[in-house]
Protein backbone atom coordinates (compact mmCIF):
# COMPACT_ATOMS: atom_id res chain seq x y z
CA UNK A 1 0.00 0.00 0.00
CA UNK A 2 2.82 2.72 0.76
CA UNK A 3 4.38 2.24 -2.34
CA UNK A 4 0.72 3.03 -4.37
CA UNK A 5 0.64 5.53 -1.84
CA UNK A 6 3.92 7.22 -2.81
CA UNK A 7 3.11 6.46 -6.75
CA UNK A 8 0.08 8.94 -5.77
CA UNK A 9 1.06 11.37 -4.18
CA UNK A 10 4.01 11.77 -6.43
CA UNK A 11 0.91 11.70 -9.25
CA UNK A 12 -1.30 14.30 -7.74
CA UNK A 13 2.42 16.74 -7.13
CA UNK A 14 3.34 16.27 -10.81
CA UNK A 15 -0.54 17.12 -11.89
CA UNK A 16 0.38 20.28 -9.16
CA UNK A 17 3.42 21.34 -11.30
CA UNK A 18 1.44 20.83 -14.70
CA UNK A 19 -0.80 22.97 -13.39
CA UNK A 20 0.97 26.06 -12.23
CA UNK A 21 1.89 28.74 -15.05
CA UNK A 22 5.78 27.77 -16.27
CA UNK A 23 5.19 29.35 -19.54
CA UNK A 24 4.75 32.79 -17.60
CA UNK A 25 7.57 32.21 -16.21
CA UNK A 26 9.14 34.22 -13.31
CA UNK A 27 8.65 37.65 -14.39
CA UNK A 28 5.65 39.42 -11.72
CA UNK A 29 2.16 39.67 -12.74
CA UNK A 30 0.35 42.67 -13.61
CA UNK A 31 -2.71 41.69 -12.11
CA UNK A 32 -3.94 39.27 -9.28
CA UNK A 33 -5.54 37.51 -12.20
CA UNK A 34 -3.24 36.86 -14.92
CA UNK A 35 -2.73 33.37 -14.58
CA UNK A 36 -6.12 32.26 -12.84
CA UNK A 37 -9.21 30.74 -14.23
CA UNK A 38 -10.69 34.29 -13.61
CA UNK A 39 -8.61 36.33 -16.11
CA UNK A 40 -12.03 37.72 -17.14
CA UNK A 41 -11.54 40.18 -13.91
CA UNK A 42 -8.04 41.40 -15.74
CA UNK A 43 -9.28 44.52 -17.40
CA UNK A 44 -11.68 45.56 -14.21
CA UNK A 45 -9.13 44.81 -12.50
CA UNK A 46 -6.60 47.15 -13.99
CA UNK A 47 -8.82 50.03 -15.02
CA UNK A 48 -10.50 49.94 -11.31
CA UNK A 49 -6.88 50.55 -9.70
CA UNK A 50 -5.73 52.95 -12.43
CA UNK A 51 -9.32 54.68 -11.10
CA UNK A 52 -8.07 55.01 -7.81
CA UNK A 53 -6.18 57.50 -8.57
CA UNK A 54 -9.43 60.03 -10.25
CA UNK A 55 -12.10 59.25 -7.83
CA UNK A 56 -11.21 60.76 -4.36
CA UNK A 57 -12.68 59.27 -0.94
CA UNK A 58 -15.75 59.34 -0.07
CA UNK A 59 -17.14 59.68 -3.31
CA UNK A 60 -19.18 57.08 -4.77
CA UNK A 61 -19.28 54.67 -7.71
CA UNK A 62 -20.96 52.52 -10.12
CA UNK A 63 -19.20 49.78 -12.62
CA UNK A 64 -20.50 49.95 -15.77
CA UNK A 65 -19.70 46.94 -18.90
CA UNK A 66 -19.50 48.04 -22.22
CA UNK A 67 -21.05 45.90 -24.36
CA UNK A 68 -23.62 45.46 -21.34
CA UNK A 69 -22.83 42.27 -19.61
CA UNK A 70 -25.06 42.07 -16.07
CA UNK A 71 -23.54 39.12 -14.48
CA UNK A 72 -19.54 40.51 -15.44
CA UNK A 73 -21.35 43.84 -14.24
CA UNK A 74 -22.13 42.65 -10.73
CA UNK A 75 -18.77 40.95 -10.22
CA UNK A 76 -16.91 44.29 -11.40
CA UNK A 77 -19.05 46.65 -9.02
CA UNK A 78 -17.26 43.75 -5.98
CA UNK A 79 -14.09 44.10 -7.24
CA UNK A 80 -14.73 48.38 -7.30
CA UNK A 81 -15.56 47.32 -3.54
CA UNK A 82 -12.22 45.95 -2.70
CA UNK A 83 -9.81 47.96 -4.67
CA UNK A 84 -11.71 51.16 -3.85
CA UNK A 85 -12.23 50.80 -0.17
CA UNK A 86 -12.67 54.11 1.24
CA UNK A 87 -15.63 54.79 -1.71
CA UNK A 88 -18.99 54.12 -1.42
CA UNK A 89 -20.45 51.09 -3.90
CA UNK A 90 -23.52 52.45 -5.59
CA UNK A 91 -24.26 49.74 -7.92
CA UNK A 92 -27.54 49.08 -9.78
CA UNK A 93 -30.65 47.84 -7.87
CA UNK A 94 -30.84 44.76 -9.57
CA UNK A 95 -27.37 42.89 -9.53
CA UNK A 96 -27.36 41.10 -12.77
CA UNK A 97 -29.93 42.28 -14.86
CA UNK A 98 -30.21 43.88 -17.29
CA UNK A 99 -30.07 48.02 -16.94
CA UNK A 100 -30.74 51.01 -18.46
CA UNK A 101 -28.15 53.32 -20.25
CA UNK A 102 -28.60 56.09 -17.73
CA UNK A 103 -26.29 56.81 -15.23
CA UNK A 104 -26.79 55.02 -12.06
CA UNK A 105 -28.76 56.75 -9.11
CA UNK A 106 -26.21 58.42 -6.09
CA UNK A 107 -23.33 57.40 -8.25
CA UNK A 108 -20.81 60.42 -8.47
CA UNK A 109 -18.27 58.23 -10.86
CA UNK A 110 -19.16 55.83 -13.71
CA UNK A 111 -16.44 53.22 -14.61
CA UNK A 112 -17.04 51.56 -17.73
CA UNK A 113 -15.29 48.54 -18.11
CA UNK A 114 -14.72 48.27 -21.94
CA UNK A 115 -13.37 49.86 -25.05
CA UNK A 116 -16.31 51.36 -26.55
CA UNK A 117 -18.61 53.43 -23.64
CA UNK A 118 -21.86 54.84 -24.65
CA UNK A 119 -21.88 58.57 -24.15
CA UNK A 120 -24.09 58.78 -20.65
CA UNK A 121 -22.67 61.94 -19.75
CA UNK A 122 -21.02 63.48 -17.52
CA UNK A 123 -16.68 64.57 -17.49
CA UNK A 124 -14.41 61.59 -18.83
CA UNK A 125 -11.73 62.13 -15.69
CA UNK A 126 -9.79 58.75 -16.70
CA UNK A 127 -9.53 56.96 -20.17
CA UNK A 128 -7.61 54.23 -20.79
CA UNK A 129 -7.23 50.63 -23.30
CA UNK A 130 -9.45 48.88 -20.16
CA UNK A 131 -12.57 51.66 -20.21
CA UNK A 132 -13.39 55.20 -19.12
CA UNK A 133 -13.94 56.79 -15.81
CA UNK A 134 -16.68 59.56 -15.95
CA UNK A 135 -17.68 62.29 -13.02
CA UNK A 136 -21.26 63.30 -13.06
CA UNK A 137 -22.02 66.53 -14.02
CA UNK A 138 -23.93 69.32 -12.40
CA UNK A 139 -27.30 67.71 -11.89
CA UNK B 1 7.17 45.42 2.24
CA UNK B 2 3.57 45.98 3.01
CA UNK B 3 3.46 41.80 2.01
CA UNK B 4 6.67 40.96 4.29
CA UNK B 5 4.93 42.90 6.83
CA UNK B 6 1.31 41.72 6.20
CA UNK B 7 3.06 38.30 6.44
CA UNK B 8 5.07 39.09 9.91
CA UNK B 9 2.24 39.76 11.93
CA UNK B 10 0.68 36.50 11.44
CA UNK B 11 3.52 35.53 13.32
CA UNK B 12 1.95 36.20 16.56
CA UNK B 13 -0.31 33.50 16.17
CA UNK B 14 2.67 30.71 16.93
CA UNK B 15 3.68 32.69 19.95
CA UNK B 16 -0.45 33.16 21.27
CA UNK B 17 -0.36 29.26 20.88
CA UNK B 18 3.12 28.41 22.79
CA UNK B 19 2.23 28.75 25.80
CA UNK B 20 -0.45 25.41 25.10
CA UNK B 21 1.92 23.89 22.64
CA UNK B 22 4.96 23.54 25.21
CA UNK B 23 3.27 21.65 27.48
CA UNK B 24 5.62 18.70 28.02
CA UNK B 25 2.66 16.33 26.90
CA UNK B 26 2.98 17.50 23.27
CA UNK B 27 6.99 16.80 22.95
CA UNK B 28 6.32 13.68 21.76
CA UNK B 29 4.45 15.55 18.37
CA UNK B 30 8.16 16.95 17.46
CA UNK B 31 9.17 20.42 16.96
CA UNK B 32 7.70 20.72 13.66
CA UNK B 33 4.22 19.78 14.20
CA UNK B 34 4.29 22.01 17.83
CA UNK B 35 4.96 24.73 15.65
CA UNK B 36 2.12 24.53 13.35
CA UNK B 37 -0.37 23.20 16.15
CA UNK B 38 0.77 26.52 18.24
CA UNK B 39 -0.09 28.76 14.85
CA UNK B 40 -3.28 26.87 14.55
CA UNK B 41 -4.07 26.91 17.84
CA UNK B 42 -3.16 30.48 18.25
CA UNK B 43 -5.28 31.54 14.72
CA UNK B 44 -8.36 30.17 16.81
CA UNK B 45 -7.76 32.07 20.05
CA UNK B 46 -7.11 35.29 18.60
CA UNK B 47 -9.74 35.16 16.63
CA UNK B 48 -12.04 34.51 19.36
CA UNK B 49 -10.20 37.65 21.41
CA UNK B 50 -11.28 39.64 18.55
CA UNK B 51 -14.48 38.88 18.41
CA UNK B 52 -14.67 39.52 22.33
CA UNK B 53 -13.64 42.72 21.85
CA UNK B 54 -16.50 43.59 19.06
CA UNK B 55 -18.91 41.62 21.55
CA UNK B 56 -17.55 44.23 24.03
CA UNK B 57 -17.64 47.09 21.77
CA UNK B 58 -13.99 47.92 22.39
CA UNK B 59 -11.36 48.69 19.44
CA UNK B 60 -9.07 46.54 18.14
CA UNK B 61 -5.48 46.86 18.57
CA UNK B 62 -2.84 44.74 17.98
CA UNK B 63 -1.29 44.76 21.40
CA UNK B 64 -4.66 44.59 23.22
CA UNK B 65 -5.68 41.93 21.25
CA UNK B 66 -2.89 39.83 21.72
CA UNK B 67 -2.74 40.14 25.05
CA UNK B 68 -5.98 39.09 25.68
CA UNK B 69 -5.40 35.92 24.02
CA UNK B 70 -2.57 35.21 25.91
CA UNK B 71 -4.20 35.09 28.59
CA UNK B 72 -6.66 33.20 27.04
CA UNK B 73 -4.09 30.80 26.19
CA UNK B 74 -2.42 31.32 29.75
CA UNK B 75 -6.05 29.77 30.75
CA UNK B 76 -5.82 27.07 28.81
CA UNK B 77 -2.50 26.21 29.18
CA UNK B 78 -3.68 26.15 33.01
CA UNK B 79 -6.56 23.21 32.83
CA UNK B 80 -3.44 21.07 31.07
CA UNK B 81 -2.50 20.62 34.38
CA UNK B 82 1.21 20.24 35.12
CA UNK B 83 1.41 16.51 35.33
CA UNK B 84 3.62 15.24 32.59
CA UNK B 85 0.57 12.72 31.73
CA UNK B 86 0.73 9.30 30.01
CA UNK B 87 4.08 7.80 28.23
CA UNK B 88 4.29 10.69 26.34
CA UNK B 89 7.82 10.79 26.40
CA UNK B 90 9.94 12.64 23.25
CA UNK B 91 10.72 10.43 20.14
CA UNK B 92 13.80 10.92 19.24
CA UNK B 93 13.70 11.84 15.71
CA UNK B 94 17.40 11.25 14.99
CA UNK B 95 17.57 8.14 16.50
CA UNK B 96 15.98 6.21 13.30
CA UNK B 97 17.31 6.90 9.68
CA UNK B 98 15.02 7.72 7.23
CA UNK B 99 14.15 4.97 4.64
CA UNK B 100 14.18 5.80 1.13
CA UNK B 101 9.84 5.64 1.33
CA UNK B 102 10.20 9.20 3.60
CA UNK B 103 12.70 10.61 1.66
CA UNK B 104 10.23 10.32 -1.43
CA UNK B 105 7.49 10.95 0.36
CA UNK B 106 8.85 14.04 1.85
CA UNK B 107 10.22 15.32 -2.28
CA UNK B 108 5.94 14.55 -3.19
CA UNK B 109 5.37 16.80 -0.66
CA UNK B 110 8.07 19.66 -1.34
CA UNK B 111 7.09 19.54 -5.15
CA UNK B 112 3.14 20.28 -3.99
CA UNK B 113 4.33 22.94 -2.23
CA UNK B 114 6.39 24.38 -5.14
CA UNK B 115 3.83 23.91 -7.38
CA UNK B 116 1.20 25.37 -5.15
CA UNK B 117 3.74 28.38 -4.66
CA UNK B 118 4.63 29.06 -7.90
CA UNK B 119 1.06 29.17 -9.08
CA UNK B 120 0.01 31.55 -6.98
CA UNK B 121 2.91 33.64 -7.34
CA UNK B 122 2.49 33.83 -10.74
CA UNK B 123 -1.20 35.14 -10.49
CA UNK B 124 -2.54 31.35 -11.77
CA UNK B 125 -4.28 30.29 -7.85
CA UNK B 126 -5.82 33.63 -7.10
CA UNK B 127 -9.55 33.44 -5.84
CA UNK B 128 -11.65 35.92 -6.52
CA UNK B 129 -13.65 35.42 -3.95
CA UNK B 130 -10.50 36.99 -1.90
CA UNK B 131 -11.67 39.86 -3.87
CA UNK B 132 -15.42 39.30 -3.34
CA UNK B 133 -15.39 38.87 0.49
CA UNK B 134 -12.28 37.49 2.51
CA UNK B 135 -10.34 40.51 1.62
CA UNK B 136 -13.07 43.83 1.58
CA UNK B 137 -14.24 42.56 5.19
CA UNK B 138 -10.33 42.19 6.18
CA UNK B 139 -9.86 45.53 5.20
CA UNK B 140 -12.69 47.58 6.39
CA UNK B 141 -12.62 45.80 9.40
CA UNK B 142 -9.06 46.69 9.78
CA UNK B 143 -9.99 50.30 8.87
CA UNK B 144 -12.87 50.35 11.88
CA UNK B 145 -11.20 48.55 14.26
CA UNK B 146 -13.95 45.83 14.70
CA UNK B 147 -16.59 44.39 12.70
CA UNK B 148 -18.23 47.17 11.10
CA UNK B 149 -21.90 46.06 11.03
CA UNK B 150 -22.79 49.30 9.26
CA UNK B 151 -20.58 48.25 6.49
CA UNK B 152 -21.89 44.68 6.46
CA UNK B 153 -25.31 45.83 6.19
CA UNK B 154 -25.35 48.28 3.83
CA UNK B 155 -27.52 46.50 1.08
CA UNK B 156 -24.57 47.44 -1.82
CA UNK B 157 -22.69 44.49 0.92
CA UNK B 158 -25.89 42.20 0.50
CA UNK B 159 -23.59 39.39 -1.19
CA UNK B 160 -20.79 39.64 1.89
CA UNK B 161 -22.91 37.26 3.59
CA UNK B 162 -22.36 38.79 6.93
CA UNK B 163 -23.49 35.90 9.32
CA UNK B 164 -20.32 34.40 7.74
CA UNK B 165 -17.61 32.82 10.58
CA UNK B 166 -14.98 36.02 11.42
CA UNK B 167 -11.54 33.97 11.82
CA UNK B 168 -10.14 34.90 8.20
CA UNK B 169 -11.74 38.65 8.26
CA UNK B 170 -10.73 38.73 11.69
CA UNK B 171 -6.73 37.66 11.03
CA UNK B 172 -6.90 39.98 7.93
CA UNK B 173 -7.69 42.65 10.04
CA UNK B 174 -5.39 41.95 12.43
CA UNK B 175 -2.41 41.22 9.89
CA UNK B 176 -3.36 44.50 7.99
CA UNK B 177 -3.72 46.87 11.36
CA UNK B 178 -0.11 45.29 12.41
CA UNK B 179 1.11 46.34 8.17
CA UNK B 180 -0.78 49.72 8.04
CA UNK B 181 -2.86 48.53 5.35
CA UNK B 182 -4.32 45.10 3.54
CA UNK B 183 -1.80 43.11 0.96
CA UNK B 184 -3.41 41.21 -1.57
CA UNK B 185 -0.30 39.59 -2.47
CA UNK B 186 0.64 38.58 1.39
CA UNK B 187 -2.92 36.83 1.44
CA UNK B 188 -2.78 34.82 -1.55
CA UNK B 189 0.86 33.42 -0.27
CA UNK B 190 -1.32 31.44 2.76
CA UNK B 191 -2.85 29.28 0.55
CA UNK B 192 1.14 27.83 -0.20
CA UNK B 193 2.21 28.40 3.38
CA UNK B 194 -0.64 26.73 5.12
CA UNK B 195 -0.32 23.63 2.74
CA UNK B 196 3.91 23.84 3.80
CA UNK B 197 2.63 23.93 7.50
CA UNK B 198 1.08 20.88 6.72
CA UNK B 199 3.63 19.18 4.95
CA UNK B 200 5.61 19.84 8.41
CA UNK B 201 3.11 19.15 11.00
CA UNK B 202 1.47 15.85 9.62
CA UNK B 203 3.97 13.57 9.60
CA UNK B 204 5.06 14.47 13.18
CA UNK B 205 1.26 13.91 14.15
CA UNK B 206 0.61 10.90 12.59
CA UNK B 207 3.51 9.01 14.18
CA UNK B 208 1.21 8.25 16.47
CA UNK B 209 -1.05 6.54 14.57
CA UNK B 210 0.68 4.86 12.22
CA UNK B 211 4.93 3.95 11.83
CA UNK B 212 7.19 6.53 10.41
CA UNK B 213 6.89 5.44 6.82
CA UNK B 214 3.24 5.30 6.29
CA UNK B 215 2.78 8.51 8.73
CA UNK B 216 5.14 10.43 5.88
CA UNK B 217 3.42 8.51 2.84
CA UNK B 218 0.17 9.27 4.02
CA UNK B 219 1.20 13.31 4.52
CA UNK B 220 2.93 13.56 0.97
CA UNK B 221 -0.66 12.39 -0.33
CA UNK B 222 -2.97 14.88 1.39
CA UNK B 223 -0.51 17.63 1.10
CA UNK B 224 -0.10 16.82 -2.75
CA UNK B 225 -3.73 16.11 -3.50
CA UNK B 226 -4.85 19.34 -1.65
CA UNK B 227 -2.16 21.27 -3.91
CA UNK B 228 -3.47 19.80 -7.01
CA UNK B 229 -6.80 20.86 -5.92
CA UNK B 230 -5.71 24.28 -4.62
CA UNK B 231 -3.78 25.16 -8.07
CA UNK B 232 -6.58 23.85 -9.89
CA UNK B 233 -9.73 25.50 -8.52
CA UNK B 234 -7.76 28.66 -6.92
CA UNK B 235 -7.89 28.91 -4.07
CA UNK B 236 -5.10 31.48 -2.57
CA UNK B 237 -6.64 33.72 -0.59
CA UNK B 238 -10.04 32.29 0.40
CA UNK B 239 -11.45 30.21 3.46
CA UNK B 240 -11.05 27.00 1.77
CA UNK B 241 -7.00 26.47 2.91
CA UNK B 242 -7.29 27.61 6.17
CA UNK B 243 -10.33 25.58 6.83
CA UNK B 244 -8.57 22.34 5.55
CA UNK B 245 -5.88 22.94 7.47
CA UNK B 246 -7.77 23.45 10.61
CA UNK B 247 -9.72 20.14 9.89
CA UNK B 248 -6.67 17.98 8.83
CA UNK B 249 -4.93 18.84 11.90
CA UNK B 250 -7.91 18.28 14.18
CA UNK B 251 -8.91 14.79 12.67
CA UNK B 252 -5.24 13.74 12.21
CA UNK B 253 -4.94 14.55 16.32
CA UNK B 254 -8.09 12.31 17.16
CA UNK B 255 -6.46 9.54 14.95
CA UNK B 256 -3.57 9.25 17.64
CA UNK B 257 -3.25 6.07 19.81
CA UNK B 258 -3.04 8.27 22.69
CA UNK B 259 -6.21 10.80 21.65
CA UNK B 260 -7.41 9.55 25.18
CA UNK B 261 -5.31 12.18 26.38
CA UNK B 262 -7.22 15.00 28.12
CA UNK B 263 -4.44 17.29 26.38
CA UNK B 264 -4.68 16.20 22.78
CA UNK B 265 -8.49 16.44 23.19
CA UNK B 266 -8.89 19.81 24.22
CA UNK B 267 -6.03 20.85 21.26
CA UNK B 268 -8.43 19.00 18.67
CA UNK B 269 -11.20 20.85 20.24
CA UNK B 270 -9.48 24.33 19.58
CA UNK B 271 -8.54 23.02 16.01
CA UNK B 272 -12.16 22.23 15.56
CA UNK B 273 -13.48 26.02 16.87
CA UNK B 274 -10.88 27.10 14.26
CA UNK B 275 -12.67 24.79 11.43
CA UNK B 276 -16.27 26.28 12.64
CA UNK B 277 -15.05 29.71 13.00
CA UNK B 278 -13.47 29.76 9.38
CA UNK B 279 -16.34 28.53 7.33
CA UNK B 280 -20.01 27.57 7.64
CA UNK B 281 -19.07 23.92 6.45
CA UNK B 282 -16.38 24.22 9.11
CA UNK B 283 -19.18 23.25 11.68
CA UNK B 284 -20.47 19.93 10.01
CA UNK B 285 -16.59 18.37 10.63
CA UNK B 286 -16.37 20.20 13.87
CA UNK B 287 -19.42 18.46 15.14
CA UNK B 288 -18.80 14.84 13.29
CA UNK B 289 -15.85 14.08 13.68
CA UNK B 290 -16.24 14.67 17.77
CA UNK B 291 -19.22 12.71 17.56
CA UNK B 292 -17.28 9.75 15.80
CA UNK B 293 -14.57 9.65 18.12
CA UNK B 294 -16.82 9.47 20.51
CA UNK B 295 -18.44 6.98 19.16
CA UNK B 296 -15.88 4.33 17.31
CA UNK B 297 -12.97 5.06 19.40
CA UNK B 298 -14.16 4.68 23.60
CA UNK B 299 -11.18 2.32 24.11
CA UNK B 300 -9.15 5.55 23.54
CA UNK B 301 -11.59 6.95 26.26
CA UNK B 302 -8.71 7.18 29.22
CA UNK B 303 -9.92 10.64 30.63
CA UNK B 304 -12.76 10.37 33.46
CA UNK B 305 -15.89 10.29 31.28
CA UNK B 306 -17.17 10.59 27.95
CA UNK B 307 -18.87 14.19 28.96
CA UNK B 308 -16.01 15.37 29.87
CA UNK B 309 -14.26 14.68 26.03
CA UNK B 310 -16.80 16.17 24.80
CA UNK B 311 -17.34 18.82 26.86
CA UNK B 312 -13.46 18.97 25.72
CA UNK B 313 -14.02 18.54 21.99
CA UNK B 314 -17.14 20.72 21.85
CA UNK B 315 -16.56 23.55 24.17
CA UNK B 316 -14.49 25.24 22.23
CA UNK B 317 -16.76 25.42 19.17
CA UNK B 318 -19.74 26.17 21.22
CA UNK B 319 -17.65 29.05 22.81
CA UNK B 320 -16.77 30.38 19.62
CA UNK B 321 -19.81 30.66 17.68
CA UNK B 322 -22.09 32.02 20.60
CA UNK B 323 -19.66 34.71 20.79
CA UNK B 324 -20.29 35.18 17.25
CA UNK B 325 -23.70 34.79 16.96
CA UNK B 326 -24.07 37.30 20.32
CA UNK B 327 -22.19 39.66 18.08
CA UNK B 328 -25.03 39.37 15.10
CA UNK B 329 -27.73 39.35 17.58
CA UNK B 330 -26.40 42.51 19.56
CA UNK B 331 -25.58 44.25 15.90
CA UNK B 332 -28.97 43.14 14.28
CA UNK B 333 -27.40 41.25 11.73
CA UNK B 334 -28.25 37.90 11.30
CA UNK B 335 -29.76 35.25 13.99
CA UNK B 336 -28.83 32.08 12.00
CA UNK B 337 -26.58 30.95 8.87
CA UNK B 338 -28.27 31.50 5.76
CA UNK B 339 -26.99 31.00 2.06
CA UNK B 340 -29.36 30.98 -0.80
CA UNK B 341 -32.88 29.56 0.52
CA UNK B 342 -35.07 29.19 3.27
CA UNK B 343 -34.05 26.48 5.43
CA UNK B 344 -35.15 23.21 4.76
CA UNK B 345 -37.14 24.18 1.38
CA UNK B 346 -35.47 21.78 -0.74
CA UNK B 347 -35.72 21.59 -4.38
CA UNK B 348 -35.95 18.24 -5.13
CA UNK B 349 -36.45 18.85 -8.28
CA UNK B 350 -32.39 19.77 -8.73
CA UNK B 351 -31.43 16.02 -7.66
CA UNK B 352 -30.56 14.82 -11.04
CA UNK B 353 -28.63 17.97 -11.98
CA UNK B 354 -26.63 18.10 -8.44
CA UNK B 355 -25.67 14.19 -9.18
CA UNK B 356 -24.16 14.97 -13.01
CA UNK B 357 -22.74 18.43 -11.93
CA UNK B 358 -21.00 17.82 -8.69
CA UNK B 359 -18.70 14.70 -10.41
CA UNK B 360 -18.40 17.09 -13.09
CA UNK B 361 -16.63 19.90 -11.27
CA UNK B 362 -14.42 17.31 -9.11
CA UNK B 363 -13.74 15.79 -13.20
CA UNK B 364 -11.96 19.54 -13.73
CA UNK B 365 -9.99 19.61 -11.07
CA UNK B 366 -7.36 16.95 -12.28
CA UNK B 367 -9.80 14.92 -13.71
CA UNK B 368 -11.45 13.81 -10.34
CA UNK B 369 -7.95 12.25 -9.00
CA UNK B 370 -6.78 14.09 -6.11
CA UNK B 371 -10.07 12.75 -4.95
CA UNK B 372 -9.64 9.41 -6.68
CA UNK B 373 -6.20 8.52 -5.79
CA UNK B 374 -6.62 8.40 -1.61
CA UNK B 375 -9.97 6.47 -2.70
CA UNK B 376 -8.27 3.62 -4.46
CA UNK B 377 -5.92 3.74 -1.77
CA UNK B 378 -8.35 2.78 0.84
CA UNK B 379 -10.13 0.34 -2.22
CA UNK B 380 -6.82 -1.29 -2.34
CA UNK B 381 -6.12 -1.68 1.71
CA UNK B 382 -9.50 -3.47 2.26
CA UNK B 383 -12.36 -3.13 4.46
CA UNK B 384 -12.86 -0.13 6.89
CA UNK B 385 -11.83 -0.76 10.29
CA UNK B 386 -13.86 0.99 12.81
CA UNK B 387 -11.34 3.44 13.32
CA UNK B 388 -11.29 4.45 9.54
CA UNK B 389 -14.81 5.87 9.91
CA UNK B 390 -13.60 8.21 11.78
CA UNK B 391 -12.10 10.71 8.78
CA UNK B 392 -14.30 8.64 6.66
CA UNK B 393 -17.64 9.33 8.27
CA UNK B 394 -16.08 13.36 8.51
CA UNK B 395 -15.82 13.67 4.73
CA UNK B 396 -19.35 11.68 4.15
CA UNK B 397 -20.83 14.21 6.06
CA UNK B 398 -19.61 16.93 4.67
CA UNK B 399 -20.44 15.64 1.32
CA UNK B 400 -23.63 15.44 2.21
CA UNK B 401 -24.15 18.77 3.89
CA UNK B 402 -22.91 20.06 0.84
CA UNK B 403 -25.50 18.34 -1.61
CA UNK B 404 -28.39 19.63 1.06
CA UNK B 405 -27.03 23.04 0.68
CA UNK B 406 -27.42 22.97 -3.26
CA UNK B 407 -30.39 21.35 -2.54
CA UNK B 408 -31.81 24.47 -1.36
CA UNK B 409 -30.64 26.89 -4.58
CA UNK B 410 -34.01 28.57 -6.15
CA UNK B 411 -32.41 27.88 -9.51
CA UNK B 412 -30.41 24.93 -11.10
CA UNK B 413 -27.89 24.87 -9.27
CA UNK B 414 -25.44 23.13 -11.62
CA UNK B 415 -23.77 26.44 -12.22
CA UNK B 416 -22.87 27.34 -8.56
CA UNK B 417 -21.82 23.57 -8.03
CA UNK B 418 -19.22 24.29 -11.27
CA UNK B 419 -17.40 26.98 -9.41
CA UNK B 420 -17.52 25.57 -5.94
CA UNK B 421 -17.81 21.90 -5.60
CA UNK B 422 -14.07 20.90 -6.34
CA UNK B 423 -12.57 23.90 -3.24
CA UNK B 424 -15.46 23.13 -0.90
CA UNK B 425 -14.66 19.26 -1.37
CA UNK B 426 -11.13 19.73 -1.09
CA UNK B 427 -11.27 18.59 2.85
CA UNK B 428 -12.49 15.23 1.14
CA UNK B 429 -9.27 13.86 -0.45
CA UNK B 430 -7.14 15.15 3.19
CA UNK B 431 -9.42 12.75 4.94
CA UNK B 432 -9.30 10.04 2.85
CA UNK B 433 -5.80 9.86 3.11
CA UNK B 434 -5.73 10.15 6.71
CA UNK B 435 -7.87 7.06 7.02
CA UNK B 436 -4.80 5.69 5.55
CA UNK B 437 -3.17 5.94 8.46
CA UNK B 438 -5.11 3.72 10.45
CA UNK B 439 -4.41 0.49 10.94
CA UNK B 440 -1.21 0.64 9.17
CA UNK B 441 0.87 -1.41 11.83
CA UNK B 442 2.14 0.02 15.17
CA UNK B 443 2.94 3.76 15.56
CA UNK B 444 6.20 4.62 15.98
CA UNK B 445 7.25 3.42 19.67
CA UNK B 446 8.01 6.57 22.22
CA UNK B 447 11.80 6.57 22.88
CA UNK B 448 11.91 6.42 26.73
CA UNK B 449 14.13 9.61 28.38
CA UNK B 450 17.45 8.89 28.41
CA UNK B 451 19.17 8.85 31.68
CA UNK B 452 20.73 12.06 32.59
CA UNK B 453 24.67 11.49 31.97
CA UNK B 454 26.01 10.51 34.89
CA UNK B 455 28.66 13.25 36.20
CA UNK B 456 31.48 10.34 36.62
Amino acid sequence: VDFVLLAGAALLAAMALAAAPWTRGFARPRTPFDASSSRFLVPAYELITEAAAVIPPGASFAVRTEPPNPPFQALFQRLGVALLPDRRSRPDPVPGLPVSADWPPEADFLIVVGAAPRDTGGEIVLETARGTVRRRGPR
Amino acid sequence: VREAAWLAALGLLPLVGAPILTHPRFRILGAAARGVLSAAAGAAIVSFAMTLFTLARRPWGVLTVAALALVLAAGLRAMLGRSPGPPLAPEDARAERRSRAEVFATFASALGVAAAFFATMSAGATSPDLFFFWGPKAQRFAAARGVDAAYLAEPAHAYMHAYYPPLVGNLGALASMAARGFSWTAATLTFPILLAALAAALPGILRGTAGRRRAATVSALAVAALAAVGVRAGVAGNGDMPLVFFETLAVALLLREDAGDAAIQLLAGLLLAGAAATKVEGLVVAVAAPLLFLTLRPARLRSPSVAASAARLFAPTAATLLAWFAVGAATGLFHEYSEYGAFFALHSEYWRSIAVSMPAALGRAGFGLPYLVPLAGLLISGRPSREQWLPLGAAACLILFLVFAYLHHVIDPSQWIAWSAARVLMPVPALLALALAVGAGPPAAPVPPRAAPSPR
